[in-house]
């Protein structure tokens, strides 16, 4: 690693460190400024409201509060739940943190599978059939929101095929400590990853057409190599450069559309969680999911900047 | 206005024998859109959405909140064409409704994002230094979060209605067509006719808005054409989420969210407002393609 290199991941730990902090700050505001409280719902008043407001810490000025939120969570602390008296929030999240990590990382490996080898096959396939079906395909993965796309498959595989299915993609309801098994993976990543995936096709069909045109690989087929030989490593090295610049969108896109898959699946992840605590305003695991969130994107999107420069050494910082 | 010359395929120079007479960027681009049929399919399309979303503000078969105008669940029959929801109320109407919902928050939020990419994206590009700076790294944060949860919040805190959501929505995808302006700004003030217009004493108002904006207008309608659809996809998203527009207020997203829970019993609830959403975006998308394609010939896909 390069001196350079150092300096410039110094900086973006800086840059992500900042955001995060913005970020928390303003949604910890922001919930707290909100009328009405946690306990509202409860029908807690007089006396026994103010014991629990001051049991939680929430009679403090809000700058106060924040300090001591903020203070505790560069710890790795995030304080306790409201609405679920006392629990801890830090080992929820970390836990739920993991089950959003599966799913996201399946979605993942769909979108790029997926997505580069059909960008790949379209192009080499110009214009025929083969060509216009996954192209359309394409736009419809890119047109349909995932939220539709995850009810439909609810309805045809949960309901429609449920003799054939049994309805074994569902998790249970309640987290019982086990992750999903390859087959309830399945539908819920293949929801969440076909409009990214999408996204990916149509860039490597574009930037694959770029490329196969060009004198390197014309030189590369006259010197005998064989098709794959000049496809797979003359032609695709290059080709994926630009796939790789929309990789942090795509992990943000692939992030915000967990929640909704989350919640249509019955995952019990992160996303279900950020819903939950804001329908039951339990605004400290709300702060804590954001932050969390925050902190996700900036480490993701420095991987990919990182990654850069593996695919393409043009690249230094 | 200055008249670029579009770069023409191979194709189209050899098949114009004639020189033809020069057209301004405007008229090029709309003889290309014509050619694109996806492109016009799908204006005539939301066209026709449009009409359908006038009309709903007048008419709709059954008014869109009363309930039991039909059996409960009851799918299409020649009565109620879309059948009914949970309430039995009158599907094909709330869906009139619902048009209008998507359209007006696709077409508000793009007129604000329009607003303030424009004096966002003049501002960075042609002033450089650091207010650049600042609005970059501004810009370069709002990228760094998730935008759809961020608006999910700013609803949360300022309070379901149409005009928050409108607002938040604003609020998270603005910094598109900032960036794209402010490169415009960055490239354009370099350009010739604006030290022109320097050196013949124009006012600063008078070279952003007379002499740069006009002439960078192609990629930004570009842009903001895209920005509707991902308004309407959000408001879709909040509402299915239950935590945008609040009902009885038909939007496509929440009533496609009462459809999952009825999934067993009346799929039609979801389906229909679901395939509305989805060709709506696809049309979007086509006349932004076709738009691209036409208007902003030096962008490649």
């Amino acid at each position: 690693m390069t001196r350079g290199m150092r300096n410039y991941i110094g900086q973006r730990v800086l840059l992500i460190a900042f955001t995060v902090l913005i970020v928390s700050f303003v949604v910890f505001l922001g919930i707290h400024s909100l009328p009405g409280n946690t306990f509202v719902n409860e029908r807690v008043r007089g006396a026994g409201l103010a014991a629990l407001l001051h049991q939680y810490g929430l009679d403090r000025p809000v700058l106060v509060q924040y300090w001591d939120f903020i203070s505790h969570a560069v710890q790795g602390n995030f304080g306790v739940s409201i609405v679920n008296r006392g629990e801890a929030i830090t080992p929820i999240i970390l836990r739920e943190l993991s089950v959003s990590a599966e799913l996201g990382g399946a979605a993942l490996l769909i979108t790029i599978g997926m997505g580069i080898t059909f960008g790949v096959i379209a192009a080499l396939r110009q214009n025929t059939w083969v060509d216009y079906s996954l192209t359309t395909f394409a736009i419809i993965g890119y047109s349909v929101p995932s939220f539709v796309i995850a009810s439909v498959f609810v309805l045809v595989f949960g309901i429609w095929l449920f003799d054939v299915t049994g309805g074994t993609f569902y998790y249970p309801l309640s987290w019982d400590g086990t992750y999903g098994t390859l087959i309830e993976l399945t539908i819920p990543a293949v929801a969440l990853g076909l409009f990214t995936s999408s996204l990916v096709a149509r860039i490597t069909r574009a930037s694959m057409l770029d490329v196969i045109h060009q004198d390197y690989v014309r030189t590369a087929r006259a010197k005998g190599l064989k098709n794959r030989v000049v496809v797979v490593r003359h032609a695709l090295r290059n080709a994926l450069i630009p796939v790789t610049s929309v990789l942090g969108p795509l992990i943000i896109s692939i992030i915000t559309g967990s929640v909704v898959i989350e919640n249509i699946f019955g995952i019990p992840g992160l996303g279900k969680e950020f819903i939950q605590s804001i329908l039951s305003h339990d605004y400290n695991v709300t702060v804590a999911v954001f932050t969390m969130y925050a902190l996700l994107v900036g480490v993701a999107n420095l991987a990919v900047d990182l990654v850069y420069t593996v695919i393409d050494p043009r690249i230094r910082y | 206005m200055a008249v670029v010359a579009a770069p023409r395929s191979d194709q189209e120079f050899v098949s114009s024998t004639v020189v033809r007479e020069q057209a301004s960027l405007w008229r090029d681009g709309l003889r290309r859109l014509r050619r694109n049929r996806l492109a016009l399919i799908s204006a005539v399309y939301l066209i026709l959405l449009g009409l359908v979303a006038i009309v709903a503000l007048f008419w709709t078969p059954y008014p869109t909140s009363s309930i039991g105008v039909a059996d409960i669940y009851s799918g299409p029959t020649s009565a109620h064409l879309l059948g009914a929801d949970e309430l039995g109320r009158d599907l094909l109407s709330r869906l009139m409704a619902g048009a209008q919902i998507s359209l007006s928050v696709g077409l508000l939020s793009a007129a604000i994002v329009l607003g303030i990419g424009v004096v966002v994206g003049l501002t960075a590009g042609y002033f450089r230094g650091w207010v650049d700076s600042v609005i970059s790294t501004v810009i370069n944060i709002f990228y760094g979060i998730p935008a759809l949860l961020v608006a999910l919040l700013m609803v949360t805190v300022l309070g379901r209605s149409f005009t928050n959501v409108v607002i938040a929505i604003s609020a998270t995808v603005w910094m598109d067509v900032a960036r794209l302006v402010r490169g415009q700004a960055l490239s354009l003030r370099e350009r010739e006719f604006v030290e022109a217009a320097r050196a013949s004493g124009a006012r600063t108002g008078k070279i952003l808005f007379g002499h740069i904006l006009p002439n960078a207008l192609g990629p930004i309608i570009v842009a903001v054409t895209f920005v509707i659809p991902s308004a309407i996809l959000f408001e879709a998203f909040l509402s299915y989420l239950g935590v945008g527009i609040p009902p009885p207020t038909p939007t496509w997203g929440a009533i496609a969210s009462e459809g999952v829970q009825a999934l067993r019993l009346a799929p039609h609830i979801l389906l229909f407002p679901s395939i509305a959403l989805s060709v709506t975006l696809l049309a979007f998308n086509f006349l932004g393609d076709g738009l691209r394609d036409a208007f902003d010939p030096r962008q490649k896909r």
